[in-house]
């Protein structure tokens, strides 16, 4: 190697020093945003921004957190594991942030998980809902005001048995989220007494889910439920309506299967469609109506399941103003069994043991290209036992029983 | 190999040590730098294949990938010698590449780097769909290797300086390669793959040759990187990552095996930063790479060469 060659890998390797400026002397904190910004989760992600801006918005004007203004580093996590994981070791290592909320995808929140456990950082997780994040892989410094599968399984099984049918095909994305909720729906369907008559998983980002309709069609099961998110949903929607199946089957999904703002283009697909989620611009509540008012005054649109980002940050906020610390144990001990009335849902509770928030739960039917409220589930009866180091689903089997 | 040859790699391996002692050189910036010389070392393993041997392989990522899932298997069920996991990764990307490269190398051109194509989109397929290996989200947290019994590999710095040293062994060894009259020959059957063979050597089994040393070298890439990630999961596999691996070996300068270690490093370090602030940042990339490939086309390595538009248009 010439010494001539010595020059550009030491000015390739200078290069990284960029954007290692001294901090500012005004008096900052960082906190990191981490989420799907383009492709199939795209919208979640930008979601999750505006959630978080809108609360750090609100106390720097009043403030600030212990006398510092929150500065929010956004960053794309690409919806995989290694950009996620890289990203969030910039966020902790190099820009320092205090508080990580993320990511979007399962998979990449489980990957990011151990980023935080590693470098001993809040970690919130609010869209994200495979099961083994309270359970096999919690950590101290992980919280969620995400209702994972478990939690959705509990409040929406019920209901499919009861008022749209016993025969059910779980049809889901193949990653670790629709994994994690047609392990726990199947699972809460057969112990109500349904009958699940068949299963399949899509790839993510599926661009053709054709060739699954005639298995489904084959099982003529009375409900088709779906867990898939983003933009794979759409066109999900749009196929199954095409091949009239949003008319032959009752449909019904899992929280994030859309966004409200998804909703008004594929009205006519949707119309019908259940699901169990934790807001609803078109819920009566008197507290996410307030929230959605001062969201829609800022941003000109109406909020949505995202709002739990908004959460995270008053309740790390508030856990720092108690210890008068941003030491992530400290913050970690102050945030077990903390209450928050301002929430987007109004008062909320951390449980102690995984670090799940007990949030009421609501199922909603799409009519008009609107997510309406027909039924609330109290937060104490879908959240389920606390799980932490245990399997919740051991012993589970895709194997479909056959029913005489 | 020259003296000056040996002194400037030397000088080089002096300064790349000297890297962690930088001032700004923070945790977030040793990884980052881990990256870069690894994927600079896989671009220079590639080289091997482009560059001198002119076989475009469109599936080196299954070679990475392959080495990430031998150590990760490994490191998940609590083997954690260093030395274990590189013979685990040796062997299955060994076997892996004996497959492919008797079959690849059978054909040339486009049906080479198809076939590379398909056999690396089977692996990828086949990882994607195995739960005993994670299925979509791979095997994740699995703990640091250990270098001898009781030290861990586990800080950013031990890490920069596993990749650094694996670096130098990897340059040792496609320099002799290239230097040899292996290289030579490699070099005649890119210029004219059918003198080469009427000159009486075998042109296949020298094929198979390069494609087993240019895959070893990755999957070892490969066995290092869960040490540094935690993790090995099937879209280290995917196609897009080996069209990366092409970029950076074009970015640095065909057939100069130094050129793809820039292009390696400068790939992942303006993939990261351009990525801060730009969502869509393979534009910014792709815009980089035209550029290179219409003024510098014999990339960064040759930036005193830089063409004018004129005589680029002139076809010169």
């Amino acid at each position: 190697m010439r010494a001539k060659t010595l020059v550009p890998v030491v000015l390739a390797l200078a290069v990284i020093a960029l954007g290692a400026a001294p901090a500012s002397a005004q008096k900052v904190v960082k906190i990191g945003d981490l989420g799907s910004k383009v492709g199939v989760f795209e919208g979640y992600g930008k979601y999750q921004t505006m959630a978080i801006q809108m609360a750090v918005e609100e106390l720097n004007a009043k403030g600030g957190v212990l006398g510092h203004k929150i500065e929010i580093i956004s960053e794309d996590d690409e919806t995989k594991p290694a950009p996620a994981v890289r990203k969030a070791e910039k966020l902790i290592l190099q820009d320092d942030v205090k508080l990580l909320i993320g990511a979007v995808s399962s998979g990449s929140t489980l990957a990011v998980m151990d980023v935080t456990k590693k470098h001993k950082v809040i970690h919130w997780n609010s869209v994200s809902c495979a099961e083994f994040m309270r359970t096999t892989k919690f950590h101290k410094y992980y919280f969620s005001n995400q209702p994972d599968s478990r939690m959705q399984a509990t409040g929406l099984a019920k209901y499919i048995v009861d008022k749209m049918g016993k025969k059910v095909y779980i049809f889901y994305t193949d990653y670790a989220m629709g994994q994690s909720d047609g392990r726990q729906f199947k699972t809460a369907l057969e112990k109500l007494g349904g009958d699940v008559v068949g299963v399949a998983g899509a790839p993510l980002d599926t661009k053709d889910f054709s060739p699954w309709f005639g298995a489904i069609n084959q099982a003529n099961p009375d409900v088709l439920f779906v867990a898939f998110a983003g933009t794979d949903s759409l066109r999900l929607m749009t196929q199954l309506h095409s091949f009239g199946m949003t008319r032959k089957y009752k449909l019904a999904g899992i929280d994030c299967f859309l966004l409200q703002q998804d909703l008004p283009a594929i009205a006519e697909p949707m119309e019908g469609f259940v699901q169990l989620a934790h807001f609803s611009p078109y819920n009566q509540d008197k507290n996410m109506q307030a929230f959605n008012a001062r969201f829609k005054k800022r941003f000109g649109t109406d909020a949505n399941i995202m709002a739990g980002a908004y959460d995270a940050v008053l309740f790390w906020a508030a856990a720092a103003e108690k210890v008068g610390s941003f030491d992530a144990d400290r913050i970690a001990e102050a945030q077990e069994g903390m209450c928050l009335d301002n929430t987007h849902i109004g008062r909320q509770c951390i449980r102690k043991e995984d670090h799940q928030v007990v949030m009421d739960m609501h199922l909603y039917q799409v009519k008009g290209g609107k997510n309406l409220p027909i039924a609330t589930i109290a937060g104490k009866d879908s959240i389920g036992e606390p799980m932490v180091g245990k399997d919740p689903v051991e012993g589970f089997t895709w194997e479909i029983k056959k029913k005489n | 190999m020259s003296n000056r040859t040996l002194a400037g790699a030397a000088v080089a391996l002096a300064a790349l040590a000297a890297v962690p002692a930088l001032p700004f050189m923070s945790k977030y910036y040793l990884l980052l730098a881990f990256d870069a010389l690894l994927f600079g070392a896989i671009a220079m393993s590639l080289d091997l294949l482009i560059g001198y041997t002119g076989l475009v392989s469109f599936g080196h990522a299954a070679f990475f990938g392959l080495g990430a899932y031998a150590t990760a298997v490994c490191l998940e069920r609590k083997i954690v010698s260093l030395w274990i996991c590189l013979a685990a990764a040796v062997v299955v990307v060994g076997l892996y590449a004996l497959l492919v490269s008797y079959f690849a190398t059978a054909r040339r051109g486009i049906y080479f780097a198809l076939l590379t194509l398909i056999f690396a989109e089977v692996v990828y397929t086949f990882f994607r769909y195995t739960q005993t290996f994670g299925g979509s989200d791979g095997i994740q947290g699995v703990p640091a290797a250990e270098l001898a019994p009781g030290v861990a590999l586990d800080t950013p710095l031990k890490n920069y300086y596993l990749v650094l040293v694996f670096l130098a062994l990897a340059w040792l060894t496609c320099r002799t390669l290239v230097g040899s009259h292996f290289g030579r020959v490699l070099v005649a059957i890119r210029e004219n793959e059918d003198r080469a063979r009427f000159l009486g050597y075998n042109v296949t089994r020298y094929k198979m040759g390069v494609c087993l040393v240019s895959a070893l070298l990755t999957g070892v890439a490969g066995a290092l990187y869960p040490g540094r990630s935690g993790f090995a999961t099937p879209d280290l596999m995917l196609w897009t990552v080996s069209g990366e691996f092409i970029i950076m070996v074009m970015i640095g300068g065909l057939g100069t095996l130094v050129g793809p270690v820039i292009g390696g490093v400068f790939f992942v370090v303006l993939q990261e930063k351009v990525s801060s602030y730009v969502d869509w940042y393979f534009i910014v990339i792709g815009l980089v790479l035209v550029l290179i490939v219409l003024f510098m086309p014999k990339g960064l390595l040759g930036f005193r060469r830089v063409q004018g538009f004129a005589q680029w248009r002139s076809g010169q």
